[in-house]
């Protein structure tokens, strides 16, 4: 076990985490990893499949170069063992004797097929923290249904309050469902490592639901409670939110510009400078002060008036002199926009990462900034370029045995 | 021992600040078993009480569970005197104020790392506590934009695809127990203690993922492709029978597009050749996609799910509030829990406010060993004196002055 101090500037305690996850919680391992924790993704002999999953770097195809890859890895190990086969499970048994922690995503009951369930591995390894995030969790009816990002965006019901309320559902373009559980898992991850190194406690098993996780991150629209309530369904308002108004997405002279009133006071600042800008007094109606709610009624005249005001400015200019009025303009911003902005700049958020195929990147590992620690910064591993550091180095096999499993094809 | 030990069994957490991220942090550590004190006034309350779905008793229960709740108005002298008392007896301090405000009240964090030098410092902002906009306030619904994430979804041309809810701020709301609880561990290791600053602004930009590096390398932004998907077609969510009821379905392989086909009665144009490869259903989707809403649009969503799933092609209803709710799987796994709440009022004190029932989602990760807690649900201020006398030791003399005085209010 690895409760021993983490080197000087590095967050995390060197706890060894076997990564085996695919997409639904491949971030699970980086964000540890990128803190500090020693996360050695296990990959089956071809690799795993998402190194072939496009873009590529430069648009050249190799299991070294997929953005995908590349991006949910650093700082992760790589060993290669074929768990399919009996003498892979021996070996990575062996291996899971080592560690602290192990994650997955196979379907439910994959890893028992293969003898590798809970109840095996805490058997050789008592003190081991398993951490399973799969679509519907491990049990209830759904636990069997398959899965995709898709999927998962509709039954949490993340889609049917994302997109405009006269088309259909929409899906975020970022996989946005690979996030929650696998941010949940992290945080349950480091209270059963609390749980163990602090209080005493052994290893156990945690069951994380994709499906709940995502649910949980939309609670301020609460479309259970709502039915529950008031027999009404939520559903998807578009660029304009409802739950306060006015807050949104409002075209300016040159793009987008989003902007929330949340206070009373901010409405007063608001609805004074509309004023002085476009001479319409309609809008110092007293009907529309107050609070967020009080709005409700007039959201399509307020919204109206409010495009007529942000279509006179740039976004920037919105951004900037918003903030001098005590108001929030926001930017809508592209990836390319992200890269050169100033604030991340100023707070330690990028951090250049040089890999031997992909050359030097930005990563932006900095979700946090501190004086005492900082992430660290290896690119993601070439495939199974530790397995004889780790296989023999660290287990103790032979280089003749090393070998053997090679020719066999389990490493 | 009737109270068995939960992961953060002895630790206190002090945690200063309103909306989604702060409180939802403070929940999870709550529930993970920390003491954690959550500090409000009266005077000024949390403008989520006020939304429409919060006023009824969403998203409350969901971020404020298990913590102990005390009203302390830190822009009193006496306020901030007991404010101060409990930083001394605390592990770590959290807030999401900007600095602007935190200096205008007096809070200052290399002296609260002399009233308690081991203690764990979390500044979360919306844009970020240092660089060039550290004054400037902002929403974590908006910082969906901010981060990149709207205009890579929904199509090309349209507006920004917009969710609902304060994207962001639940990404920062799991990102900080998670550091947090790094630097518990930590600091019980190297005796050193940790100040970190996180934004809202940079939890919702690290989800631009990989589309980061494709930019630098490639010079590509993001293609908006709304609900399809490179690598599967069919893909997309197909209007059903009934009110705005859909069912999305994703086929990736050839054994899924053999079992889709079955489901749907195999129509002839299935055996198309325009259909025969996934590189062809994806060249030829928008025929395939008319074909497959025709087909929907005959169907119930929830019967279409079923029969996808039974055939071993992914698939889902879009759930409402209405399948959530009823929802038998999230029933079998004790999802949504009873909770009271208060109706929320402007013009009157929390204590003042209405109790009522409705539910709350449970914390989803699953510990076999060590459970989350769902937890007690306190109101504003209702663990006053639980606070100021058990844990200060401060006279209910005392605590009535200062709460007269409007300074514990």
């Amino acid at each position: 076990m690895s409760f021993k101090a983490p080197a000087e500037g590095v967050l995390l305690p060197p706890y060894r985490i076997l990564d085996l996850t695919g997409p639904e919680a491949v971030f699970c391992g980086k964000l540890l990893a990128d803190y500090g924790a020693d996360v050695v993704k296990v990959e089956p002999p071809g690799g795993d499949p998402t190194r072939n999953k496009a873009p590529f770097i430069g648009d050249e195809v190799g299991i070294d170069r997929s953005s995908y890859f590349l991006f949910y890895n650093t700082n992760k190990r790589s060993v290669t063992i074929d768990i399919d086969t009996p003498k892979g499970q021996e070996l990575f048994k062996k291996l899971a004797k080592t560690a602290d922690v192990l994650i997955e995503s196979f379907p439910v009951g994959h890893m028992e097929s293969k003898g590798l369930g809970f109840d095996s591995l805490n058997a050789i390894n008592p003190s081991l923290v398993m951490a399973s995030v799969t679509p519907f969790g491990q049990t209830g009816p759904w636990s069997g249904y398959q899965s995709s990002d898709l999927i998962s965006l509709a039954a949490s019901g993340f889609m049917q309050i994302t997109g405009d309320p006269d088309g259909p559902p929409l899906r975020q373009g970022n996989e946005q469902s690979h996030f929650p559980g696998a941010q949940y898992a992290a945080a349950a991850i480091m209270g059963a490592l609390f749980y163990r190194d602090m209080q005493g406690g052994g290893g156990q098993h945690i069951d994380v639901s994709q499906q709940e996780a995502m649910i949980a991150y939309y609670t301020d629209a609460h479309p259970a409670l709502a039915w529950m309530q008031r027999g009404e369904n939520v559903t998807r308002v578009g660029t304009n939110s409802t739950l306060v108004i006015p807050l949104g997405a409002y075209p300016s002279s040159d793009g987008w510009i989003s902007a929330g009133i949340i206070t009373p006071r901010e409405w007063e600042n608001l609805s004074q400078w509309m004023y002085e800008v476009t001479g319409n007094e309609e809008i110092l109606n007293d009907d529309y002060k107050g609070g967020n709610q009080d709005r409700a009624p007039f959201n399509d005249i307020i919204t109206a008036l409010v495009i007529d005001f942000t279509t006179r400015f740039t976004s920037e200019e919105l951004f900037h002199q918003g903030q001098e009025r005590n108001l929030v303009f926001i930017p809508v911003n592209t990836v390319s926009d992200l890269l050169v902005d100033p604030q991340l700049e100023a707070s330690n958020f990028w951090f250049d990462i040089d890999h031997a195929e992909a050359g030097t990147l930005r990563y932006p590992l900095g979700v946090f900034d501190s004086e005492e620690v900082s992430p660290t910064t290896n690119p993601a591993p070439h495939l199974g370029q530790d397995n004889e550091a780790i296989l023999c180095g660290e287990l103790g096999l032979s280089q003749s045995e090393l070998f053997s499993l090679r020719s066999q094809g389990v490493v | 021992m009737s109270d068995p030990k939960k992961p953060l069994t002895g630790i206190r957490i002090l945690e200063l600040g309103p909306y989604v991220a702060l409180p939802m942090t403070g929940r999870i550590l709550a529930s993970l078993g920390a003491e954690v004190i959550k500090v409000e006034t009266n005077k000024v309350l949390d403008e989520m009480n006020f939304i429409p779905a919060w006023s009824r008793g969403g998203g409350q229960p969901e971020f404020q569970r298990a913590k102990k709740r005390i009203t302390i108005d830190v822009r009193t002298p006496d306020g901030m005197e007991v404010f101060k008392e409990l930083v001394k007896v605390s592990d770590v301090f959290m807030t999401n104020f900007r600095r602007n405000i935190l200096d205008r009240w007096g809070i200052d964090f290399p002296e609260l790392r002399r009233l308690r030098p081991d203690i764990i410092l979390m500044w979360q902002t919306g844009l970020g506590g240092i660089g060039p906009y550290y004054t400037y306030k902002s929403y974590g619904i908006l910082v969906q934009h901010m981060g990149g994430v709207s205009l890579m979804s929904g199509d090309e041309g349209e507006p920004p695809a917009t969710i609902n809810t304060s994207y962001s701020d639940y990404h920062t709301g799991v990102f900080q127990p998670v550091a947090i609880m790094g630097a518990l561990l930590r600091r019980s290791l190297t005796g050193q203690p940790a100040t970190m600053e996180s934004s809202i602004f940079k939890s919702g930009a690290v989800t631009a993922g990989p589309s980061l590096l494709d930019y630098q390398s490639n010079g590509r932004l993001p293609r908006r492709i709304g609900n399809r998907d490179p690598n599967a077609a069919p893909h997309g969510v197909y209007q059903c029978l009934g009110q705005d009821r859909w069912c999305a379905i994703a086929v990736k392989t050839d054994m899924q597009w053999e079992a889709f086909c079955n489901v749907i009665g195999n129509p002839e144009w299935c055996r198309d050749q325009e259909f025969v490869s996934l590189e062809s259903r994806l060249t030829n989707q928008d025929r395939l996609d008319q074909l497959v809403s025709d087909w929907a649009s005959t169907q119930e969503a929830e019967d279409t799910m079923i029969r996808m799933q039974e055939a071993g092609v992914p698939a889902s209803i879009v759930s409402q509030g209405k399948d959530l709710y009823e929802s038998e799987h999230l029933k079998a796994r004790a999802f949504y829990r009873s909770t009271p709440f208060y109706l929320a009022e402007r013009e009157r004190p929390a204590y003042e406010w209405d109790g009522k029932e409705g539910i709350a989602a449970a914390n989803p990760p699953k510990l076999s060993e060590s459970p989350m807690d769902y937890g007690d649900y306190s109101n504003i201020g209702e663990d006053n004196d639980y606070v100021f006398k058990e844990i200060l030791g401060l006279s209910l003399t005392e605590i009535d002055r200062l709460t007269e005085s409007q300074s514990l209010f």
